[in-house]
């Protein structure tokens, strides 16, 4: 049969999609001749968000050229997003644009020269073995990533704290969703949500409140959809954003609100779950709280009737103007109590508020006061932005305040545990959390910081009110190292760069949001000298050893001496924390050994104490006797929901009484708009990736101001316009899109542009949540003016001049 | 010449309408369809980025919902790359 290799792969691709639908198809390619549509496959994760898709990659003469997703992973059942569809081409030695070789300037006004590994390593550990020298362990500092490996955030933060007796150990996840994780521990007890994606196909309602899922996470927004279609009148979809985003396209309800009036919202849904006795009763009586303020005071279910009497729907509408009528409340509260199972679903339209935790309290509230939890669709789910936030970050002890496996750094008991777990003396680790992310950048502003470490993110480009902390990044007194694999607005600012492996180029575990660690083993090799963090850190921690005769940061490594980087080291270092460090803890991680991780289509959902109950897959539903070993072992009743969460002792679940807060910066007659910005389905993040894909590129090459059309009609703005996006900050000058999108008298920019006059955090405000320090991204205070008519622009990229 | 294999969601009442509507591109092969409003579809282009194209502009039809690749080869694209 004269099959072509094209028809050859043409078939196997509409094979591959029929088999995802139980399609059958008239062929087959079984009797086919031909060589194999690649020489190897390797399973792996998508590096470009926080979903956790499952994939192999094709290699074809050492070179990716394939990708195909796994049917029966429980995260995307293999279905990828475009994203997810070109990212190979950032491999290897696929793109021509990335770091090869360290790259190093004594100061930051002259050009980077080449040098080698050795020379580089030394360089760092020079630096910040003189700052603190100079100027004491506090005067260094680790700026991390959620999109780095658990075994990098793991071993970065082990020699910083456990080796340079800091702990100055920060990352983005403070940008994104620190007001999630400050929601659970403060309404549940224990951080990471209850439940797991399974909960879309079982769910009957979906309450979306600051998420634009279809764009951010379209393989989930994928199952939320299919779940609608086939059950059209049963299932109903809530959508609650003060813009209309392609996720509205679903929506049974649209609620329309003003930015920042979401907590008296809620806080309405929970009147009329109140005032029409939709709540369950004995699920309160038998699991709940009610709680307010500061000291935690506890309160009774009557105080907390009392306080939700100020919100009722007809007043609370009235707060939230855009589209918000008392019935459409009604209509939301009542789907969301008497549904079979209510799944809520947010993210950073949530978090990034300067009441941030209170927002994620309110919705948790209303989970509770309902019953919609722990029962098959019941869920209060948080969206992760990045890979590995959960996974490295909240749980590898990526964040200032908490060691590894959820301790908090404050507790003595919890950081001598660590200690010990070390083998390091007691008292190593101090006894006061480091700097937050804003915190940090303000001491590197202030000079208190002399030497930091940025590993896989730009901040010079994330922190809202980017100019005044590139002030500090500037300083020719601060020394800053950056790890990653492309030029980005901070390895502008940097003095040496350090090129880093991509993912499948290096081995390593990323955690996504529904508890599941999934391994990705190395299948290509990196490009030029680029070399695994984990072997830089190890390299650079012998080092620094010697720079401060401190035979105890040669502690920190010695247990992964002597390993290959590409796998036995990454391998040696997930074993010490998931055996040692995690033993014991509720994300005990112990079955999810390599050997397991790499025996299943996916990965493991944490507790997973033992490889038995790793290998099936681990923990689906936290809290249930019968679903959660830890819940049978740590039950203090016959009740079959046992909230063991740590951070409560009465083991309950806490209702707290929040009040409305609106943003830190109202729009007045000055800047008499809302300013909201987010992402495009093109781009992640900083676009230090995708804009380097050129498909992605070349389809949305800058960013846009979306304006409402009757205030464009208002101030002369046609499509295509330059406007001016003012602040108290700064200054944008970009393209008007206008759009039924953002309410009127507020406008959306997209954050990912790396021009000067288009990057919006030089406009964005660095309030930020008391509780959480997470910044108010979301919201600030603009004015708008056109400046001129269309103009031809060009896309940016940070290029490397070495 | 990059090839995909999708899996593109359509208003399951107007699946018909869809198949119409995806036969009018250059490079969509339909495979199948259910009544589920799933369409088995195999696309083909020059490069990636007129595949990235083609799946906005599927997008954008009005009975579709959403796109899913299962499977993506590209392997002459990268050996062109390559030879460059």
């Amino acid at each position: 049969m004269g099959l072509s290799r094209r028809e050859f792969i043409k078939r196997t691709a509409a094979l591959t999609a029929a088999s995802y639908v139980g399609m059958n198809l008239p062929f087959s390619n079984e009797e086919s001749a031909h060589a194999a549509d690649a020489d190897t496959w390797h399973k792996g994760t998508c590096r470009l968000c926080g979903s956790g898709c499952r994939l192999e990659l094709g290699v074809k003469n050492g070179k990716a050229v394939a990708l195909r997703g796994i049917p029966e992973s429980r995260t995307n059942k293999g279905y990828l997003c475009m994203k997810g569809m070109l990212f190979y081409k950032l491999m290897g030695d696929n793109h021509p644009e990335r770091l090869k070789k360290p790259l190093y300037r004594a100061k930051k006004d002259q050009p980077f020269k080449e040098i080698s590994w050795d020379e580089a390593l030394d360089i760092a550990a020079k630096e910040f073995a003189k700052a603190v020298k100079k100027y004491g362990n506090d005067s260094v500092a680790y700026y991390g990533s959620g999109q780095a490996l658990t075994e990098e955030t793991y071993i970065f933060q082990k020699v910083m704290r456990g080796g340079l007796q800091t702990n100055n150990v920060e990352g983005n996840p403070r940008l994104c969703m620190a007001s999630a994780v400050g929601g659970y521990i403060t309404s549940f007890g224990a951080d990471e949500p209850i439940g797991s994606y399974t909960n879309f196909e079982r769910a009957s309602c979906f309450f979306i409140i600051g998420s634009n899922t279809a764009e951010a996470h379209p393989v989930l927004f994928r199952r939320i959809m299919r779940r609608k279609l086939d059950n059209k009148d049963t299932v109903k979809v809530i959508n609650a954003d003060p813009r209309v985003s392609p996720t509205s396209r679903i929506a049974d309800l649209h609620l329309q609100f003003e930015p920042g009036t979401d907590l008296a919202l809620l806080n309405a849904m929970a009147y009329v779950i109140l005032e029409e006795r939709l709540y369950d009763e004995d699920f309160i009586t038998n699991y709940a709280v009610f709680r307010m303020g500061k000291e935690k005071k506890q309160v009774d279910f009557n105080q907390y009737k009392a306080f939700v009497k100020d919100y009722s729907p007809e007043k609370v509408a009235k707060i939230c103007g855009g589209n918000i009528t008392p019935e459409k409340i009604k209509k939301a509260a009542r789907w969301f109590a008497k549904s079979e199972g209510t799944m809520s679903i947010w993210t950073m339209g949530i978090n990034q508020r300067k009441r941030g935790v209170w927002a994620n309290n309110l919705i948790h509230n209303l989970h509770i006061l309902t019953g919609q939890l722990c029962k098959p669709g019941a869920d209060s789910f948080s969206l992760t932005g990045q890979p590995n936030a959960c996974g490295g970050v909240r749980e590898g002890g990526g964040l200032c305040h908490i060691l590894p496996a959820h301790r908090l750094v404050k507790k003595d008991k919890l950081r001598h545990e660590v200690e010990k777990l070390w083998g390091i003396p007691e008292g190593r680790i101090p006894p006061k959390p480091g700097y937050h992310t804003v915190a940090m950048f303000e001491a590197v502003n202030q000079g208190k910081i002399k030497a930091i470490w940025i590993n896989c993110t730009s901040p010079a480009q994330s922190l809202p009110n980017c100019d005044k902390y590139r002030k500090g990044m500037k300083r020719e007194d601060v020394f800053m190292v950056v790890t990653d694999i492309f030029p980005t607005k901070t390895t502008e600012l940097a003095n040496l760069i350090l090129p880093t492996a991509f993912i499948f180029e290096k081995t390593g575990v990323y955690g996504c949001t529904e508890r599941r660690s999934q391994l990705t083993v190395k299948a290509v090799d990196a490009p030029g000298e680029a070399k695994p963090e984990v072997w830089i850190v190890r390299e650079w921690a012998l080092r620094l050893a010697k720079e401060l005769n401190d035979p105890v940061i040669k502690k920190c490594v010695e247990p992964f001496l002597g390993k290959e980087p590409d796998y036995a080291l990454p391998k040696a270092i997930w074993d010490e924390y998931t055996q040692k460090l995690t033993k014991g803890r509720d994300n005990d991680l112990r079955g999810a050994t390599y050997e397991v991780l790499e025996q299943l289509p996916d990965g493991v959902q944490w507790p997973a104490p033992t490889k038995e109950w790793a290998l099936k897959g681990g923990t689906d539903i936290k809290f249930v006797r019968g679903l959660d070993p830890l819940a049978d072992k740590h039950a203090k009743n016959d009740l079959p929901y046992q909230f063991y969460g740590p951070a409560h002792p009465d083991k309950k679940l806490w209702i707290w009484l929040r009040p409305q807060k609106g943003p830190e910066e109202m729009p007045d007659s000055e800047y008499p708009f809302y300013l909201s910005t987010g992402r495009i389905i093109d781009h992640w993040h900083t676009s230090s990736m995708t804009g380097r894909i050129v498909e992605l590129m070349r389809a949305n090459p800058y960013a846009y101001v979306e304006i409402n059309p009757k205030d464009a009609e208002k101030l002369g703005i046609k499509p295509g316009d330059m406007v001016e996006v003012v602040s108290r900050r700064g200054r944008n000058v970009l393209p008007a899109k206008v759009y039924v999108g953002p309410c009127e008298g507020m406008v959306f920019v997209y954050w990912h542009d790396q021009d000067e006059e288009r990057m919006i955090n030089r406009v964005t405000k660095d309030a930020f949540d008391p509780g959480s320090k997470e910044p108010e991204f979301k919201i600030c205070a603009c004015r708008i003016k056109k400046v001129s008519g269309p103009k031809p622009l060009k896309p940016f990229l940070v290029q490397m001049k070495a | 010449m990059p090839i995909g294999g999708f899996v593109i969601n359509v208003d399951p009442k107007r699946v018909e309408e869809s198949v119409e509507s995806l036969k009018g591109f250059n490079g969509v092969e339909i495979h199948g369809t259910d009544a589920k409003g799933n369409i088995v579809a195999v696309l083909e282009s020059s490069t990636s980025e007129e595949m990235d194209e083609m799946v906005k502009a599927i997008m954008k039809i009005e009975t579709v919902y959403s796109v899913g690749l299962t499977y993506f080869n590209a392997e002459d694209e990268v050996e062109k790359q390559k030879a460059q």
